[in-house]
């Protein structure tokens, strides 16, 4: 089946996004970028980007901010107002509708949108690889019926049947879910690159009601550039007695300058303006170097913002409602990144607006969420769960081995070898945690179970596989397989993805807060054992070699090997490591002395001193409950933090 | 009797069932082939992009140097630049001819017209314009020529 593609037709830029997989996705076009500008010359028939680029050069075919005129009468005040300042040719048209004139040609609202929605059409269709004949197109809230059906013709024009047109302020509600969390009453605060809106949404029936609507049509994000722009060049004038203005080139530069300036003083708190040879003076080339801090750029745009709150404020009285009514509010447009915007709505609402979701791409995927809607995709959708926590084994030392880390899509399955911690031990037991913690003891135990009749052999031979497996109803099957036997032990967890929100949360926190301190713990451990294991390999060797070891060299070993053992959970990491790290230098000792004995009898066996074990085999806790016979030291390890 | 009429009703009911979800199911996996070959093509998309982006950081350094060395005429400087460039051209990175050309907004933005011989061609580059493994990355600012009795009409915008 096609897909139907939801469409933000802006004044400044547009976006399309679509539903894929369940979840609503913004196209990228094909310059790469997520929003294009709604700038077309009809002329040439270029659009977007490459439209912007050639406006100096044609101002007078260059076609922006034609929403403004869409579905509107010539003599339409704010028409009559645009006239003034935009560069190209307005008209009267048919029954008195305006039109834009280029070289002789007329041009109706219509065709030119439909230029940007045929572009929008084709940088879906290379994403999706497939046709395109649906869409939903979203409008402002206070688009008359006229407007709205100008807006459905343009998309018929570039060939798509509108599904619906959608309320601007719906749109963003509707990205963020907030039909489904019942909100009942939504603020859309909109501040785009060149108009501002205020919505005040109310949901009735499963259907958001536009209560009121308000705004000032010429205030947006290139006031706030023009702002910083003017700023600096006047300061400039003040020093060096140029005036970039008048200097286009050293202008289209301060422009980008500015403009760069505000987006990083959205999450910094100072920026440098740097434009060498910004222009020539009178001794040569000036250069630009300025400083600018959050807090002078909110100075220098203060009135801007506040300028806002005087339509919220009519907006509620329009809607007969107050501000604390008011149970979500939704940032729309770039400008609402600025912090000080943001500080403003949340200070006059009493409340922490919604600003997770890109609020450039807010609309579009609010668009495609209703397309979602219309096409049931969004209703048919299979919702598949994750996995809220980390699922792991117990290991050597009371560690947690994670086999599916959290977050992970279920139906899913994972498996790893394990292998024994002692000699002759033959059975494994396998605990299944769940949590965020390295120490399986601080993590919650799902359940546990023994997997017993492994061959004796010595340790670190035996393999055992133990797999996870989640089914799609969150049910967790672990079963653990000795290798060699084919022996198979299984258990089967309900539920263990059926925490509680609170309970996932509180566990995620404890391990954020104990992150360091578990860390290190975990080193510990995994110095420990690897002090364990290199006894275990000293008193090895020393048995294999026998008498072929120098009786000095051998008492060096086992004082090593004691002062190794005198190590208990009291120690440092440092001085485990240090200590094992001796034992380790002194056990070459054994085998290069054995080395010297091989080479007097010419070629002996080759047997390398030190074994090290194969990185990936983890070793398995040791349990004893089954194996009383145990006899080897390091066997206590595992107990300790058996809890 | 009476069970085998609540078969033949229960039978298109459980059928229809089995079938949606085939038709899911294979949604699904269709949306996942896809995703996988987009992947694929992301993959080397992101790579490209990532070099892009840093390289897109560097240039702003790279012109200043550039108009440093028109400025001020140092060896030194020069066989820093001679060296860069010739690291930019191994690494894929290439300059835009613009100069004399014919204005075209697809490798070019216009920031000013000034009058000139010839119509619509490229008067003067402002900002050199880079292609990256033959895509273009940053679009050259130039001043674009027009005859002298046109520039009277001409009218500057500011988006």
């Amino acid at each position: 089946m096609a897909k139907v593609i939801g469409i933000d037709l802006g004044t400044t830029n547009s976006a399309v996004a679509v539903m894929e997989g369940g979840s609503p996705k913004i196209i990228y076009s094909s310059e790469g970028r997520n929003v294009i500008p709604s700038i077309v010359d009809p002329i040439k028939h270029i659009i977007g980007d490459v439209a912007k680029r050639q406006m100096v050069v044609n101002p007078k075919s260059t076609v922006f901010s034609v929403k403004r005129l869409m579905g509107r009468k010539y003599n339409d005040k704010s028409v009559q107002k645009d006239t003034e300042w935009l560069p190209y040719t307005i008209k009267s048209g048919r029954e008195g509708m305006a039109v834009i004139e280029i070289g002789g040609k007329t041009f109706t609202p219509q065709e030119i949108s439909a230029m940007i929605l045929q572009k929008i059409k084709a940088d879906a269709e290379a994403y999706l690889g497939g046709k395109i004949t649906e869409a939903v197109i979203t409008v402002p809230a206070y688009f008359d019926d006229s407007q709205r059906q100008a807006t459905k013709q343009a998309g018929e024009i570039a060939g798509l049947t509108v599904k619906r047109i959608l309320n601007e302020p719906t749109a963003a509600s509707l990205a963020y879910g907030l039909d489904k969390k019942h909100a009942h009453t939504v603020a859309v605060y909109d501040l785009g690159g060149g108009t501002f809106d205020i919505s005040i949404l109310e949901l009735g029936e499963g259907v958001y009601e536009v209560k009121s609507t308000n705004g000032d049509t010429h205030l947006g994000g290139d006031d706030f550039d023009r702002r910083i722009m003017d700023y600096f060049a006047d300061d400039f004038k003040k020093e060096h007695g140029v005036d970039l203005r008048k200097d286009p080139q050293a202008l289209q530069r301060l422009k980008d300058s500015a403009e760069k300036a505000k987006i990083e003083l959205s999450s910094s708190l100072e920026t440098e303006i740097n434009l060498p040879f910004i222009t020539q003076g009178k001794d040569g080339p000036l250069h630009m170097v300025f400083k600018l801090t959050r807090a002078k750029l909110e100075n220098i745009v203060s009135d801007l913002i506040e300028s806002t709150i005087k339509p919220v404020e009519a907006a509620l009285k329009d809607a007969k409602m107050t501000k604390d009514k008011i149970d979500e509010i939704v940032m729309v447009g770039g400008m609402t990144r600025m912090p000080r915007v943001f500080q403003l709505v949340k200070e006059f609402f009493g409340k922490e607006p919604n600003r997770t979701v890109n609020p450039d791409e807010v609309v579009a995927i609010g668009a495609a969420v209703q397309a979602g809607v219309l096409t049931g995709e969004v209703k048919d959708v299979v919702l598949l769960d994750v996995t809220p926590l980390t699922l792991g084994v117990e290991t050597l030392g009371g560690v947690m081995t994670p086999l599916i880390k959290r977050n992970t899509t279920v139906p899913t399955s994972k498996s790893e070898i394990f292998s024994t911690a002692a000699d002759n031990q033959t059975s494994v037991e396998i605990n299944i945690l769940q949590g965020e913690r390295p120490m399986a003891g601080d993590n919650k135990s799902l359940g546990r179970f023994i997997l017993d009749g492994i061959p004796p052999a010595p340790r670190g031979v035996p393999q055992v596989e133990v797999s996870f497996d989640i089914d799609a109803n969150g049910i967790l099957n672990v079963s653990a397989k000795d290798k060699a036997t084919g022996k198979t032990q299984s258990i089967k967890i309900m539920g263990s993805t059926g925490l509680s929100k609170d309970e996932i949360d509180k566990m995620t926190k404890e391990a954020d807060e104990h992150a360091a301190d578990d860390t290190s713990k975990k080193e510990k451990i995994e110095a420990k054992n690897k002090a364990d294991n290199l006894i275990y390999v000293a008193e090895k060797s020393l048995k294999d070699a026998g008498d072929k070891v120098p009786a000095d060299i051998k008492k060096e070993v086992e004082e090593k090997i004691a002062a190794v053992k005198t190590l208990t959970d009291a120690s440092t990491k440092d001085e485990i490591e240090e200590k094992t790290k001796d034992l380790s230098e002194t056990l070459q000792k054994i085998g290069q002395s054995m080395y010297q004995q091989q080479q007097q009898q010419k070629q002996g066996e080759d047997e390398p001193p030190v074994e090290e074990k194969p990185e990936k085999e983890k070793e398995e806790k040791n349990n004893d409950k089954k194996n009383k016979g145990s006899k080897k030291e390091n066997v206590q390890e595992g107990e300790v933090v058996d809890s | 009797m009476t069970k085998k009429i609540d078969n033949n009703n229960k039978q298109p009911i459980s059928v229809s069932k089995d079938e949606d979800w085939k038709s899911k199911y294979l949604r699904a996996l269709a949306d996942y082939r896809n995703l996988e070959k987009r992947t694929i093509e992301e993959k080397y998309e992101i790579k490209t992009r990532a070099a892009a982006n840093f390289i897109l950081k560097l240039l702003p350094v790279v012109d200043i140097l550039e108009k440093v060395e028109k400025n001020v005429h140092d060896e030194g400087l020069e066989l820093a630049l001679k060296q860069l460039r010739e690291m930019f051209k191994i690494e894929g990175l290439e300059k835009i001819e613009v100069v004399g050309k014919r204005f075209d907004p697809y490798v070019m933005e216009c920031i000013e017209v000034v009058e000139a011989e010839s119509e619509g061609q490229v008067a003067e580059e402002l900002r050199r314009g880079y292609a990256y493994k033959g895509k273009i990355i940053r679009v050259a600012q130039v001043k674009v020529g027009r005859k002298k009795e046109e520039i009277k009409n001409k009218e500057t915008v500011n988006t």
